[in-house]
């Protein structure tokens, strides 16, 4: 049940955005992507979430063909930068929507939905929030019923892009620890993009140093840290 | 691989399909249809019939009549637009929302109301009904009377299209302008003029296609005499009371093809300066 | 309307008011839109009301006028409605697809803006007679349109479409698509995307287009009259019963009906403005 990530390509026009991307991670593990600005993270978990087409390459998850499944067979939860909440919605409803848009035969009763949807929201430490709208959340109890969502669906995977850009370095590091705990309580594989390489290095099992459309090295933080493979992971991590 | 994936925001093929031609056949039925009508209709007997329709000196004097019209209403909407954009978009006063909302009142007004309102102020029973008459002076069934009900119905046009636009715009310009010890009146025909130029540019035209076509409002001012006090719109319709299908639909198409080539105008404008009109059609 | 994003502001005047002309342009707004406007709308509104309220109510209660009342009304809900599927269908083919001829769709779109009514008037005449083009199909099928309340409603679905598309097109084209992926990974198929998150979403934009396309039927007057047939308590609008009684000099029954279609268009535009604040708090 692990990842294997197999020479995975994207051009948009002609501007190649990835160049073969490969990585295989664990069932469970919790992978971190740094890179700079443009070097194709958001376009890599856009293709494992079905969000984006591939050209080529191939991506084998829980042995499954991962890229020939659309999106909504995947159970990929992805959380976006900008939390991308139904802002008509109140968070209940919110948390709520994978489930009650399952087919009649896999959908759980009303009660079991609400049961569920507590559940969650005290999972995010959101219990009081759930007849809320999201514009009445600030960013971090937005971002947190967002990951809520996310969670409802018992996802195989969860898909991070930059979670924790928009908020300010101390809800950051809060709910980078939560996030971690979370993880490991729901046993799925998180693939977490991010700005920020101490963020990634202090909760991710591995990172991977993105560049160009590459991975420039791939593995556990201590050894990335100790053992720069290339000039430019070297560079990176000391800017 | 490639061919089976489904973009997630992309409907499927065949919903696309269905919508199109849903979105396409009921335009077709209600607008272009409409439209074809009328230049069929007119040209049922020929060119020349048509032609002659147009000429003839009833059709004419409702021609002129219209620009007549259109001439006075439309400079003074943009004169008036232009001063209250002006007046909301570049200074702080309280109970902006509130002009602003009745200067769009007209919008929502019937245009039958629109006349009427005309006729209780100067009609004979109306409030100067008397004096007028005394003075022999006539608004009504006369030129003033359809000056001010098209003014009326074509009120909003330029301000409501030029005060979100100079809003958006801020004021940052004309400060500096006025900064460096420009007139008024010259920042404004050099800062603020040249940024709102397509914007005025397209207001103006979408004020002057409807002055050109109002129907409800000048039908309950002109009196309908025919050859003075009938506008285009006014003279379709006699003619066409009148089972004179041809000449009817000859002034028509004349119409219709006014406000063809107004609508090619706002493409284009659109198109080329989508740029400049964008805060014009995000309210 | 009137959706410039302008608050009724008490102002902190922390900077000094540099921009002149201040005193100049709203006090020539404001004369003028008291002068073409606000005077001219008292005249209507105290009116029927020199009759007292008793007066007024005499007037109103006829059963001509009322139903003339109940006709414009509720055919112009019935064509709001409709012209809100058909305007969420046309808008989203427009924002989200590709077709050839797309730029033409988008552009006719605008021709009941820009065709004058009359002319609009007299094509769906012809065309929903019993012999035109239309109206040939329907009659065999046993349907009639011209000269029935059916064809009020075909008249005033043509002049509002505009408005339920073109209030719709900014707003889709703005909306960010991260909320369909985000469904679309949520498990949802496209239809149930677009059922529970894209079209509630755009709810607040959606009743927005449908009051203002209400709105212009309730008081449309001269794209109806040719087609309706005008019969008194069956296809005789309102706008039309107010000509009427002006032709007859009764000026205060007309009075009175045109300060309820006023009284009705004032309530739309306090429901426009509520609309626009909601959807504002939507973003
Ligand atoms: N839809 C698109 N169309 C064209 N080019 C795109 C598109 N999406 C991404 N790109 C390009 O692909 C490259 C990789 O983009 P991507 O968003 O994956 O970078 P990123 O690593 O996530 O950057 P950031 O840290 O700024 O989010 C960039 O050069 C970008 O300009
Ligand atoms: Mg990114």
């Amino acid at each position: 049940m692990s990842l294997i990530i197999d020479s995975v390509a994207k051009r948009f026009a002609r501007f190649p955005a990835l160049n073969g991307v490969s990585l295989n991670a664990p069932q469970g593990a919790f992978v971190a992507l740094v890179g700079p600005s443009g070097s194709g993270k958001t376009t890599l978990l856009r293709i494992l979430g079905g969000l984006e087409e591939a050209d080529s390459g191939s991506v084998r998850f829980a042995d499954l063909n991962w890229l020939s499944m659309p999106a909504r067979e995947r159970k990929a939860g992805f959380v976006f930068q900008q939390y991308a909440l139904f802002k008509h919605m109140t968070v209940a409803d919110n948390i709520a929507f994978g489930l009650r848009v399952r087919p009649r035969r896999e959908r759980p009763s009303r009660g079991e939905i609400r049961d569920r949807v507590q559940e969650l929201l005290r999972l995010v430490q959101l219990e009081e929030f759930g007849g809320r709208y999201p514009s009445q959340l600030s960013g971090g109890q937005r971002q947190r019923v967002a990951l809520a969502r996310a969670l409802a669906i018992e996802p195989r995977m969860l898909l991070l892009d930059e979670p924790f850009g928009a908020l300010d370095a101390k809800v950051r590091k809060e709910l980078r620890v939560w996030l971690r705990h979370i993880h490991d309580k729901a046993g799925v594989t998180s693939i977490f993009v991010t700005h920020d390489q101490e963020e990634a290095f202090a909760v991710a099992d591995l990172v991977a140093v993105m560049n160009a459309g590459r991975i420039e090295q791939y593995g556990a933080p201590a050894d990335v840290r100790r053992d720069p493979k290339t000039k430019f992971v070297a560079e990176f991590l000391s800017a | 691989m490639s061919g089976k994936f489904q973009n997630p925001t992309q409907d499927p093929l065949l919903l696309r399909i269905f919508l199109s031609l849903v979105a396409i056949g009921f335009v077709a039925l209600f607008l272009v249809l409409p439209l074809l009508i009328v230049f069929k209709e007119a040209l049922a007997d020929g060119l020349g019939k048509a032609f002659a329709a147009i000429i003839e000196p009833d059709a004419l004097s409702a021609v002129k009549l219209s620009l007549l019209a259109a001439g006075i209403a439309v400079p003074l909407n943009t004169v008036f637009g232009i001063s209250a954009a002006w007046a909301v978009a570049k200074h702080d006063f309280s109970g902006k929302t509130i002009l602003v909302t009745l200067i769009d009142l007209p919008f929502s007004v019937s245009p039958v109301v629109s006349g009427l309102i005309y006729v209780l102020v100067f009609g004979l029973q109306g409030w100067f009904g008397s004096y007028l008459l005394d003075h022999d002076i006539h608004i009504l069934f006369a030129l003033p009377g359809i000056v001010l009900a098209t003014i009326f119905v074509t009120f909003p046009f330029v301000a409501r299209e030029l005060i979100p636009l100079m809003v958006d715009q801020g004021r940052d310009e004309e400060e500096a302008a006025i900064s460096l010890g420009a007139s008024g009146f010259s920042t404004f025909c050099r800062v603020t003029l040249p940024n709102i130029k397509w914007g005025l540019l397209y207001a103006v035209l979408l004020c002057n296609a409807r002055a050109l076509g109002e129907f409800g409002a000048v039908s309950v001012v002109s009196g309908h005499i025919r050859g003075q006090t009938n506008t285009m719109p006014l003279h379709v319709e006699l003619l066409y009371n009148n089972y004179d299908y041809v000449g009817a639909f000859a002034v028509a198409a004349l119409l219709a093809l006014l406000a063809l080539l107004t609508l090619v105008f706002k493409t284009i404008l659109e198109w080329r300066y989508a740029d400049e009109l964008a805060a014009m059609h995000r309210h | 309307m009137s959706a410039f994003g302008l608050a009724l502001t008490p102002m902190k005047l922390r900077q000094r008011r540099v921009l002149p002309g201040f005193g100049l342009s709203l006090g020539f707004t404001v004369f003028y839109l008291t002068v073409i406007v606000l005077i001219p709308l008292m005249a209507l509104v105290i009116r029927p009301f020199a009759l007292g309220f008793g007066g007024f109510w005499t007037e109103i209660s006829t059963p001509r006028v009322l139903a003339s009342l109940r006709l414009s009304f509720g055919m112009a809900a019935l064509a709001a409605v409709i012209d809100s599927f058909f305007g969420l269908i046309i808008a989203w083919v427009l924002v989200r697809y590709r077709f050839a001829g797309k730029g033409l769709l988008d552009a006719l779109i605008d021709l009941p803006f820009a065709l004058p009514t009359a002319v609009a008037g007299i094509a769906l005449s012809t065309l929903y007679a019993p012999n035109g083009w239309i109206g040939a199909i329907l009659i065999a099928h046993g349907i009639r349109i011209a000269y029935t309340p059916w064809g009020v409603l075909v008249a005033m679905t043509f002049i509002g479409l505009p408005f339920t598309v073109r209030t719709l097109q900014p707003v889709m084209s703005e909306q960010s698509q991260d909320v369909e992926e985000v469904a679309a990974t949520l498990g949802a198929t496209r239809l149930q995307t677009i059922f529970r998150v894209v079209v509630p979403m755009l709810l607040p934009t959606l009743l927005t287009g449908t009051a203002m396309a209400f709105a212009r039927g309730a008081g449309e007057y001269g794209s109806i009259i040719f087609l309706a047939g005008n019969l008194p308590m069956v296809s005789e609008i309102a706008p039309l019963l107010i000509i009427t009684k002006l032709e007859e000099y009764d000026y205060a029954g007309a009075a009175a009906i045109g300060v309820v279609m006023l009284a009705a268009a004032f309530v739309m535009l306090l429901a426009l403005n509520a609309l626009q604040a909601w959807a504002a708090r939507r973003r």
